[in-house]
């Protein structure tokens, strides 16, 4: 594909979550960006995404369990002793 | 690169370790045992035997506290030392996971149902030609609520694990791309491809959830 081929809707949602974390090569960029400045349904999926990420940024890793943390207290004591 | 240099955070943390601070070192457990337990159980056959290699991870980290210089940060560390333990064990258990069945076979699948692009035949191939569901401006409280939170943490334990890995560790705990490529020994580009196919499988299942809501 040369570097000014048209880049379809279909190409286009497979590197948005690249171009989200910028990183796209510069050339690539260029493409899907001017893709996006006319194109509302790829415009609508990054944004989704954009979003999903948001929301995914909203989870909380589960604590661990006491079993565990005590038996590296522990682990971590003995170390601390020179065992 | 850059010459190595340890961020003000890591070096305070490295100091305090070698104090013998045990709530940073519980700090530490606490932030990253979970990702450290799912890591090394993608290793190893079972769940006792994940916890074993954390906690030789654990001891392996305060045995090279001293030789720690900062080539990367503290957490990729640590994780490349879990990555090489489980890896050694995982062997040794005679167990070798090809990469496909922790990365998933759906790698080069497209993200997005290829029915709704124009055929091959269409001038306009590739081309939208039905929109998903547009969720976009949906009332805040339906998108934010604990129940889109659930469906997005149903979604992730439901990725093959190294997919489920690389969003949890980028885009919940806010890994960088190199932080997360260097502790799962990933290439750029298999990084870059399981969080895009992860965020795609996440967004569908937002898609669909929120659909539901709006009809009901």
């Amino acid at each position: 594909m040369s570097a000014d081929a048209e880049i379809t809707c279909r190409e286009v949602v497979e590197l948005l979550s690249g171009l989200l974390d910028d990183e796209l090569p510069a050339r690539e960029r260029a493409r899907v960006e001017a893709h996006l400045t006319a194109c509302d349904g790829c415009s609508m999926i990054l944004d989704e995404l954009r979003e999903t990420v948001r929301l995914t940024g909203r989870l909380t890793e589960e604590d661990l369990t006491a079993h565990q943390s005590a038996t590296l207290l522990d682990a971590f004591r003995s170390w601390r002793a020179g065992g | 690169m850059a010459a190595p240099s340890i961020s003000p955070t890591d070096l305070e943390l490295v100091a305090r370790l070698r104090a013998g601070d045990e709530d940073a070192f519980m700090m530490l457990v606490t932030a990253l045992g979970p990702s450290m337990r799912r890591v090394a159980r993608m290793y190893v056959s079972t769940d006792a035997v994940a916890d074993e290699v954390v906690q030789d991870a654990w001891v392996g980290v305060l045995r090279g506290l001293g030789s720690f210089e900062g080539r990367s940060t503290l957490r990729t560390w640590i994780f490349r030392i879990l990555v090489n333990i489980a890896k050694t064990r995982g062997q040794r258990e005679g167990r070798s996971v090809p990469f496909a069945t922790l990365a998933g076979d759906d790698l080069q699948e497209p993200s997005i149902d290829p029915s709704a692009f124009r055929g091959p035949d269409d001038p306009a191939a590739g081309s939208w030609s039905t929109l998903p569901f547009d969720w976009r401006g949906m009332p805040e409280q339906r998108a934010e609520g604990s129940e889109t939170i659930r469906v997005i943490g149903r979604a992730i334990a439901t990725l093959p694990p190294l997919q489920a890995e690389v969003i949890r560790l980028r885009d919940v705990q806010g890994w960088s791309s190199e932080e997360v490529r260097n502790a799962l020994d990933l290439s750029e580009t298999n990084q870059r491809v399981l969080l895009h196919r992860a965020r795609a499988r996440v967004r569908r299942a937002l898609e669909e959830h929120l659909r539901s809501v709006s009809q009901a």
